[in-house]
């Protein structure tokens, strides 16, 4: 098998401006009729500038940077789910990444169902779902629950549920987005012992995060970004002092 | 997800596409039977509704329009019924095709299918629909013209399949528009209304003729399409090439633009989800 790797050149992403303005055939027209100015003009968001990294197999990076610095926008692009303006993607080998943990239930069907449900959207077959139910369900714990339709889950307990399902299956690569930080303290041991298997199975991790113990526990290398840029690569710890710096130095000013 | 084997040629991409969608099988099965599971929930008669609601509605249109028109009620009403179903069947995948991707944007956001699968389950619970409100046709036709009962009958079938080819594609088209302007919905709406009360639906053949409107018959590939269906069951006769040639060349047109329109927007539609 080939060594899974995740390769970018020089990529730019920009957020079409236009998804937030011409929402209609109205304000498609009206804009054509008025002459003056707009009042306010958005500006197509310029996410990833110019972002050349290559991550290969076996690595552990971690993502720093404030909210809004293309973390997140970076883990799915690489998952493939953004198209980029331009630059060259490349990556082999099979992602599994865990964001929008709670999003894509369907409400009036019960739990078990889901869990097949949500294994059909992540590409698997009915049979290898149907193999890793009762895992899921012991991992997810919760008990009668399960029979329950979804809608009656509180927020917590469809995290819980979304975690079990997503987790069953590992990859050559892992996206991670924020996921650490669902459900109760018991439930968050049972989680990042998961997580830690999943991460000693897969080839590459990517973890965007803002807990530096979670960072520093599971990462080698961390990467810096700040307003779409990459500013710092190299060790963790060193990227953790940089995005302190860096936050401190440009932010509070 | 290994995207790098991706050929730069525009078939070789279109057939990765296509292997996509057949990678994700077990999805949008799954999301097609889901959506006919919840239409029929919690109902009495259930999937029977389906059957039910156009041969209602036939009942009533055929007792006026018999009246009004003077027209023998035997024959026009499986005449209007077949109306109605193809009709039913075209509008909910063109309303809800527009809509199919902005439905969907919790699956889009998590996982990279081909968004085709997502007017895909909207085309095929069209037609399944359209399945069982034609079983009320068959037997309809069987009790009330038996003499037209052969062989010809199974080119009956054939508008499923025609239906789809026409239905995926246009939805698809419909879905990326609408995903951008989200005044589709009500346009297409307007449009439909529009072709109903310029094609033999409801009204038939001969009124058109009779007003000299031939044009509106024999161009008109929803006159072709329900062909598919009436030439066999109300005729007894085997469609013509005539009818196969324009639903086929519908669909080849569809598909043509479909493909144009997605090479461009399939990867953005994301942004404005």
């Amino acid at each position: 098998m080939k060594q899974p790797i995740i390769r970018l050149q020089s990529v730019n992403l920009h957020y079409a401006s236009v998804a937030y303005k011409e929402r209609s055939l109205k304000t498609l027209l009206s804009r054509a009729f008025h002459s003056g100015a707009p009042r306010v003009t958005v500006q197509d968001v310029h996410a990833l500038k110019n972002i050349t990294l290559e991550i290969k197999g076996g690595e552990r990076v971690g993502l720093l940077g404030h909210n809004g610095a293309g973390k997140s926008t970076f883990l799915k692009t690489v998952a493939g789910l953004y198209p980029v303006s331009s630059g060259h993607v490349q990556v082999e080998g099979e992602i599994r990444s865990l964001f929008d943990l709670s999003m894509g239930f369907e409400p009036d069907a019960t739990g078990r169902e889901n869990i097949l449900y949500r294994g059909l959207l992540l590409g698997l077959s009915p049979t290898f779902m149907r193999s890793k139910e009762a895992e899921i369900i012991d991992f997810a714990g919760l008990g009668e629950f399960i029979d329950y339709p979804i809608k009656t889950y509180s927020a917590g307990m469809q995290v819980r549920l979304a975690f079990a399902i997503s987790t069953a299956v590992g990859g050559d690569i892992l996206l991670l987005d924020e996921v650490i930080g669902a459900g109760d303290a018991n439930f968050m041991t049972k989680a990042r012992q998961r997580i830690a298997s999943l991460i000693e199975r897969a080839e590459i991790l990517v973890l965007a995060s803002h807990d530096f113990n979670a960072l520093k526990s599971l990462c080698v290398r961390g990467v810096v970004f700040h307003h779409g840029e990459i500013v710092f690569d190299g060790s963790i710890n060193e990227a953790l002092i940089e995005y302190k710096k860096v936050n401190e130095m440009k932010d509070v000013l | 997800m290994d995207r790098r084997h991706r050929p730069a040629n525009g078939n070789g991409r279109v057939m990765e596409y296509f292997k996509g969608i057949w990678r994700a099988r077990y999805f949008w099965s799954h999301l097609a039977r889901s959506d006919l599971r919840s239409r029929w929930r919690r109902s009495f008669f259930g999937i029977l509704w389906s059957i039910i609601q156009p041969l209602g509605m036939t009942l009533l249109l055929a007792l006026v329009f018999s009246k009004m028109f003077k027209t023998d009620i035997h024959a026009y009403a499986p005449y209007i019924l077949s109306g109605i179903i193809v009709w039913e069947c075209i509008i909910a995948c063109v309303t809800g095709g527009s809509l199919s991707f902005v439905q969907a944007d919790a699956y889009i956001k998590q996982y990279r299918h081909p968004l085709a699968i997502y007017t895909l389950r909207t085309v095929l619970t069209s037609l399944i629909v359209l399945l069982l409100a034609s079983v009320a046709l068959f037997g309809w036709a069987a009790i009330v013209l038996p003499q037209h009962i052969g062989w010809h009958w199974l080119a009956a079938l054939s508008v499923f399949p025609m239906l789809w080819l026409i239905l995926w594609p246009l939805s698809t088209l419909l879905a990326y528009v609408g995903v951008r302007f989200r005044d589709v919905p009500h346009a297409t709406g307007l449009v439909m209304q529009a072709l109903w009360f310029i094609s033999p639906v409801y009204f038939e053949v001969k009124m058109f003729r009779q007003g000299g409107l031939d044009a509106l018959v024999d161009y008109n590939p929803i006159y072709h399409l329900l062909q598919l269906f009436r030439a066999p069951l109300l005729d007894g006769q085997w469609p013509t090439l005539e009818n196969y040639s324009f639903t086929l060349a519908s669909a080849v047109v569809m598909a043509l633009l479909a493909w144009m329109v997605g090479r461009e927007a399939e990867r953005k539609v994301i942004f404005y989800l």
